[in-house]
């Protein structure tokens, strides 16, 4: 008896062992047949001094690195074939677009980037899913996405222009830029942003500022409903006005008075003046909470 | 007649048909007098006049049956000219040089421009307003007050005797008070305003304007869900230029509140930018 029960369940071992082959070998050959679908493709384009770089995909990440001063390498990762990638140089000029075929959505149209440029090219990036991160370059960058997570990080003396409906922008060490930013509804987070001018406008996100404000710089946030919160050393040379139509606003530094034609509210306004003033920072919410504290 | 008592029975004589007179012709008679000896009456009587007259022009155009904008679009559809999300299979050159669709984006550009143009007058059409303000009791009328008052005057400008304010709005937001003041269905609003004082302009949420419309058709061709996001951005941007709006209304002289009032506007222009590239 108990020698049959053995057998039965020796039996019942080698036929789960054997479905779960069958079932390995099926997964793997999905797999397969998975990654057979995603394509890898990469372009080079010989360029002189500041060129102009375009890259438009509807779905996918686009990712920019500094690379060879006279050359522009991309990989573009197609997560499948209802996608193709259309590539064209005009001179000093290179355009790269995803072009979406028959039955492509948001995952097979899907269309990864990666750039490799010169560090002193002209940058514009377009992706409504993104990601979209630009590192260590010094031309011009515009970056626009519907959704796209916007990340810019190490990069100096350039004009930057980000425009999102939804996705949230960060910007780390900017130096010397012009700075543009627009969203709708995205936050916007700047850690050590320095620049001529660095305007943030956002709808119902949320602006914060984590710097010193640098020198000789015009500094101009404004949001709607969203918070802005600036966080600056206690060293910081700045004119500070900052304004709210129905939003609270306060401060947590010592700020010299200052004369000025605008009017001041407790609790709606504040101005004062902090070192010898080098920079301009306007803050604006019209029913957003506005606060500058010290680090 | 002073100055005063021509104020005073200004919304009479500006709800009058053009042909129609004063019930009483010496009221009409010292009215007109004073009008044509007072240099700032005058001024603020052909300013209200022509006012009165662009908003009616603007009621009777740009209010269309919505039923009319659906069957455009199954027409523009059924030319071809609007089609459904299906990527084209040729293979056509960059992007840039052969746009797909473009043909249904066309007219986001200009609206997006008129938008502006729109935020821009409401913002900088300050001196009708300043003049009127003067020269009325300040008294406060809540945003629920404001909507039925310029129902009342369908050019939107609202009877300064009431204490409101004299504000020719941009057509979305005409077209948004005049929906308020019509509809009393409170509908779900994706933004929650901090501040009760605004919570009464997010709470209605009006019907779509032409513009919106003409939008929505658009983005309703996108993938359910990015549509979702779009109609849920753009109500939300509503949102704020109507809480602005009503804002600016009880506040003329707020100039900062007019500013934010424009750059609500750039926010809804920027959000037909951003739909016009996504579906080029």
């Amino acid at each position: 008896m108990a020698s049959l029960l053995k057998a039965n369940l020796r039996q019942a071992d080698r036929q789960t062992a054997v479905v779960t082959l069958v079932l390995a070998t099926c997964l793997a050959s999905a797999a397969f047949a998975e990654t057979k679908a995603e394509t890898r493709k990469e372009y080079r384009f010989t360029v002189g001094r500041n060129a102009i770089i375009s890259v438009d995909t509807q779905f996918g990440a686009i990712s920019v690195k500094p690379g060879s001063a006279d050359e522009v390498v991309v990989v573009a990762t197609l997560k499948s074939n209802n996608v193709e990638v259309d590539q064209e140089q005009t001179g000093n000029r290179v355009e790269i677009a995803s072009h979406l075929l028959e039955g492509a959505d948001q995952q097979a149209g899907r269309v990864d980037y990666e750039l490799l440029i010169p560090p002193d090219a002209t940058l514009n990036l377009h992706s409504s899913s993104g990601p979209l991160l630009a590192e260590h370059l010094q031309g011009d960058l515009t970056l626009e996405g519907a959704d796209a997570v916007v990340n810019i990080r190490n990069v100096q003396n350039c004009h930057v222009h980000v425009r999102t409906m939804g996705g949230p922008i960060t910007l780390t060490d900017v130096a010397n830029g012009h700075i543009e930013v627009a969203s709708i509804s995205g936050d916007v987070r700047m850690k050590s942003v320095t620049g001529t001018l660095v305007q943030v406008v956002s709808g119902r996100g949320k602006i914060f500022y984590d710097g010193d404000f640098g020198s000789g710089g015009d500094y101009r946030f404004t949001t709607h409903t969203g918070d802005i919160e600036a966080i600056v050393p206690a060293d910081v040379s700045a004119d500070f006005r900052a304004h709210s139509v129905i939003g609270r606003v306060r401060h947590d530094f010592p700020l010299q008075p200052q004369h000025s034609r605008f009017p001041v509210e407790a609790g709606r306004s504040f101005l004062g003046t902090s070192g010898k003033a080098s920079s301009k920072v306007v803050l604006r919410s019209f029913s957003g909470k506005i606060r500058l504290k010290q680090r | 007649m002073t100055c005063s008592e021509v104020e005073r029975v200004l919304p009479e004589f500006l709800d009058r048909a053009p042909d129609d007179s004063f019930p009483d012709a010496v009221h009409q008679a010292e009215f007109e007098t004073h009008v044509k000896s007072c240099l700032a009456c005058a001024d603020l009587v052909a300013d209200l006049k022509l006012i009165s007259s662009a908003a009616r022009q603007m009621v009777e155009s740009e209010e269309p049956a919505p039923r009319v904008w659906v069957r455009i679009a199954a027409e523009l559809r059924a030319e071809g000219i609007i089609r459904d999300p299906v990527p084209t299979p040729a293979r056509p050159a960059l992007v840039p040089t052969a746009p797909r669709r473009r043909w249904s984006a066309v007219w986001l550009a200009p609206v997006a421009a008129a938008l502006l143009a729109a935020g821009a007058y409401v913002v900088s059409h300050k001196p009708v307003a300043q003049v009127v303000t003067q020269q009325v009791s300040p008294v406060q009328v809540s945003p629920v007050q404001v909507a039925p008052l310029q129902e009342a005057t369908p050019g939107g400008a609202a009877s300064p005797v009431t204490g409101a304010n004299v504000v020719t709005p941009a057509p979305e937001t005409a077209h948004a008070q005049r929906s308020e003041a019509r509809t009393n269905s409170v509908r779900p609003n994706p933004t929650k305003p901090a501040n009760p004082e605004v919570a009464a302009a997010h709470a209605v949420a009006p019907s779509p304007s032409v513009e919106d419309q003409q939008f929505l058709s658009v983005v309703s061709t996108l993938a359910p869900s990015v549509r979702a996001t779009y109609e849920s951005q753009l109500q939300a941007v509503n949102a704020d230029i109507r809480e602005t709006q009503a804002y600016v209304n009880r506040n003329p002289r707020d100039a900062d509140a007019r500013q934010h009032l424009m750059d609500a506007y750039q926010e809804k222009a920027l959000l037909y930018q951003i739909a016009m590239d996504r579906i080029q």
